[in-house]
């Protein structure tokens, strides 16, 4: 057999004192599909980052068909034909998609030739399934999936023979991803080598030949999926057996909390009414732009074009007075973790008391003894490390970021309802588990929360009540479960 | 790390120890003296800026107008006595900037362009209001602002202690953390519940304060004030803040680093003057250093978000 596509052997990199990769060996042929599994900080980013050319390593060699290759640039990276596309899409919304496929090329000329490119992403849109997509349209017109499966073509135009997708559903509908793996699929048989990394660990079965799993910067088991299981995978991840979360009953008191009437945001929400009891978890199931997401931020008074009434605990609540809201005990936790969440160069602890600096301060004086017991106190709950509280809160992993935000509202009795968006978007399995206890246990202090999701597993597992929404719209509410299917049937077809 | 630039400023220091050392007479009681008097008025408006740039506001472009407006109520309110004319200069000052800050906090109208436009509309209103002619003291009360105790003008004893105040002000309360968070993203703290139009006006209103208070020793070390007087005293302020190393994005910086900052900027002055050289090499390096600075941070900045 000839060489492999491939090679990294003796793969070294350190921060400081925190070695991020150890000796790590990679080989992988082409036409082969590899999902990269591990933990935040397991050593992933790191690999990846390696092979973009971000991150030059402390030692070891890297082999492409036989030949060593040196990636000091991700300049260096594109033209020894390595692609990484990023979770967070480099499209430019507004040039078409031809001019975006031939961006960037480090092969490109001094001159466009606006036909040859034209016919050339034909081409290349034909081989990620995009047929019948016109190179003129404008990328910004295209959906989330539709954009990756660009992204692909754009990688394939610039002769990738490795392509890199970094969490690539993360953001994606059910039906969008099935178009992207179809794509993943075509281009691997074409004979490029795919490197899949993400958290969804039932993707990376359906979708990968062979998994590898790193841990502390080492792998710790590679193996062809078709010797594996989840169970097996999240072992290996995590280097423990993880204990399923027990089932909850509904501990509702019965006690309407709040009461929401005919919630509207333009064309994007209509008419939302529903009455949440206290002690429940409530899972809003939809899709991205099912509507799900203008609930809660219209809630928490962050959208000023929303209409409606809602009540707290009787007291009516302001759709465009955050302030107030928070006053009446509505907790916010966005899904727009780095924009709407954290003070990103502020540290954990600053960022812990900033919803709460009334309980660490005395006539409008803060003191420092008082800010860093309660600090303390709410890191130790929301389970982000105690020494890591003078962090800059944007160097954590985005698990320990989500639990910092959190952390937000615990340990406050005046908190009666908690709106969580998207609660474990970009978050590994192990950090997933124990923000899902954080929330049960919220309820269970008899508040209610509620929080939206795109993952069906999400809202199987955390939610006591799931409201499946379509389109602006209520579909169905589900107080006793609800089956995976029925809810797929309500978010794709739901009578909006 | 996203630290306010310190490099900056460590190599500004290092460069002025070594003019310093190589010049006569810079190290004589008087001449520090000297210095500590030429910044100490530019320090005062400048601590009262950087609360705006630490609340996400870049720069107020209405400093030199606000305190001479300040200068004006204050010399023609003397006739009620020193104390009472100075809170009048002071409440007018926070009462003006105060307004800009709620624009800027409610509507999130650009702070740089709302302060051009409130520069002019103070110059105009302050003709109107005195008349085109210098105003010139109304009571005695301005001649204790020019006062030397132990050898030190008391401008060079109040721009301490306001310093020292600001600092407790920013680091220790509810208002001074809250102005750095907004100043910080401004998204996150709407979503967070914290009372953003407040916060930024109140940042405003801190920084018109000392706006005033400056214009009150303006005036008095003038003994009047005219629309004139202003000279280049925005750009002074603005430079001190950015010298000191407050970040321009928000968020980070600090009262006693815009102290510093204004007292680096009247000792290279100083320096230059001692060595004969005139306002061309003066100005010329305070443009440098700013420009010197403000890239340091911005690289800083983009570094900690790659």
């Amino acid at each position: 057999m000839s060489a492999p596509r491939l090679e990294m052997s003796g793969i070294t990199r350190s921060f400081g004192a925190v070695k991020a990769v150890r000796d790590v060996s990679l080989r992988l042929g082409p036409g082969e599909i590899l999902g990269l599994c591990g933990h935040n900080g397991a050593g992933k980013s790191t690999l990846i980052h390696v092979l973009a050319g971000l991150v030059a390593p402390d030692a070891g060699a890297i082999r492409l068909d036989g030949e060593p290759v040196v990636l000091h640039t991700p300049r260096d990276a594109q033209r020894a034909g390595i692609a990484w596309v990023d979770q967070e899409l480099s499209l430019v919304p507004a040039l078409s998609i031809a001019e975006n496929v031939a961006l960037g090329r480090v092969d490109a000329g001094l001159l466009r030739h606006p036909r040859r490119e034209r016919a050339d992403t034909r081409e290349l849109l034909a081989k990620v399934g995009l047929d019948a997509r016109d190179p003129d349209e404008l990328v910004g017109g295209l959906d989330l999936g539709t954009r990756q499966l660009v992204e692909i073509a754009r990688a394939l135009g610039r002769g990738a023979r490795l392509l890199i997708l970094d969490e690539p559903t993360a953001t994606l509908t059910d039906f969008e991803i099935e178009r992207v793996f179809a794509a993943v699929r075509r281009v691997a048989r074409d004979g490029c080598a795919v490197i899949f990394v993400s958290h969804r660990l039932g993707e990376v079965l359906e979708l990968c030949h062979r998994v590898t799993v790193v841990r502390d910067g080492r792998v710790v088991a590679e193996r062809p999926v078709a010797e594996l299981s989840a169970a097996q995978l999240v072992e290996a991840m995590l280097g423990e057996q993880l204990e399923p979360a027990p089932p909850r009953g509904p501990n509702a008191t019965g006690e309407r909390l709040l009461r929401v009437r005919d919630l509207s945001v333009g064309t994007r929400l209509r008419g939302f009414t529903f009455d949440f009891d206290a002690g429940r978890v409530y899972g809003l199931a939809g899709q991205v732009g099912a509507g799900t997401s203008e609930v809660l931020h219209a809630l928490a008074g962050l959208l000023p074009a929303a209409t409606g009434s809602a009540e707290l605990a009787g007291r009516p609540l302001g759709l465009r007075h955050p302030v107030r809201n928070r006053g009446r005990g509505l907790g916010f936790v966005t899904n727009d973790r780095k924009g709407e969440g954290l003070f990103l160069g502020r540290s954990v602890a600053e960022n812990l008391t900033a919803t709460q600096l009334d309980v660490v301060a005395r006539a409008g004086q803060l003191i420092p003894r008082r800010e860093r017991r309660h600090a303390t106190a709410l890191a130790v709950h929301a389970g982000v490390a105690a020494d890591r509280l003078d962090a800059p809160v944007g160097v954590l992993s985005g698990g320990n970021q989500q639990k910092t935000l959190v952390g937000r509202y615990l340990l406050r009795d005046d908190i009666k309802a908690l709106l969580v968006d998207e609660p474990t978007r970009g978050v590994d399995i192990g950090g997933r588990a124990a923000i899902h206890e954080l929330l049960r246990a919220a309820a269970d202090e008899n508040r209610a929360v509620i929080f939206a999701s795109s993952d069906l597993d999400e809202l199987l597992e955390l939610a006591t009540t799931v409201i499946t929404m379509r389109a602006g719209r209520i579909v169905g509410v589900y107080p006793d479960g609800v089956s995976r299917q029925t809810m797929l049937t309500d978010l794709t077809h739901g009578r909006a | 790390m996203r630290r306010p630039t310190t490099i900056p400023l460590v190599l500004a220091l290092a460069a002025l120890i070594v003019l310093a050392a190589t010049t006569d007479r810079f190290f004589t009681w008087d001449n520090v003296k000297a210095i500590l008097s030429s910044a100490s008025l530019v320090g005062i408006v400048a601590l009262g800026l950087t609360f705006v740039t630490l609340a996400g506001s870049m720069v107020s472009l209405a400093v030199g107008p606000s305190a001479v407006l300040a200068a004006m109520v204050f010399l023609s309110a003397l006739n009620a006595g020193l104390l009472p004319a100075l809170l009048l200069a002071i409440a007018a000052g926070a009462a003006i900037a105060a307004l800009q800050g709620a624009l800027v906090g409610l509507w999130n109208v650009n702070p740089v362009i709302l302060t051009i436009g409130a520069g002019f509309l103070i110059v105009g209103f302050a003709e109107k209001a005195y008349g085109e002619a210098t105003v010139r003291p109304e009571g005695g009360g301005f001649a204790t602002l020019n006062s030397v105790p132990l050898g030190i003008p008391v401008a060079v004893y109040v721009m301490i202690g306001v310093a020292l105040a600001f600092q407790y002000l920013l680091t220790r309360t509810v208002l001074g953390r809250q102005i750095l968070l907004v100043g910080e993203s401004r998204e996150a703290a709407r979503a967070a519940g914290i009372p953003v139009a407040r916060v930024v006006t109140a940042a405003f209103a801190l920084a018109g304060a000392a706006y005033a208070l400056g214009g009150a020793f303006l005036g008095s070390f003038n003994m009047g004030a005219s629309t004139y007087l202003e000279g280049t005293l925005t750009f002074d302020a603005i430079a001190a803040v950015l010298i000191g190393g407050t970040s321009i994005a928000g968020g980070h910086g600090s009262p006693l680093r815009t102290l510093g900052g204004a007292l680096a900027v009247a000792a290279i002055t100083d320096l230059l003057l001692l060595r004969g050289l005139g306002t061309g090499p003066q100005i010329l390096l305070k443009g440098l250093l700013v420009v010197t600075v403000v890239i340091a941070t911005q690289r800083r900045l983009n570094g900690a978000q790659a």
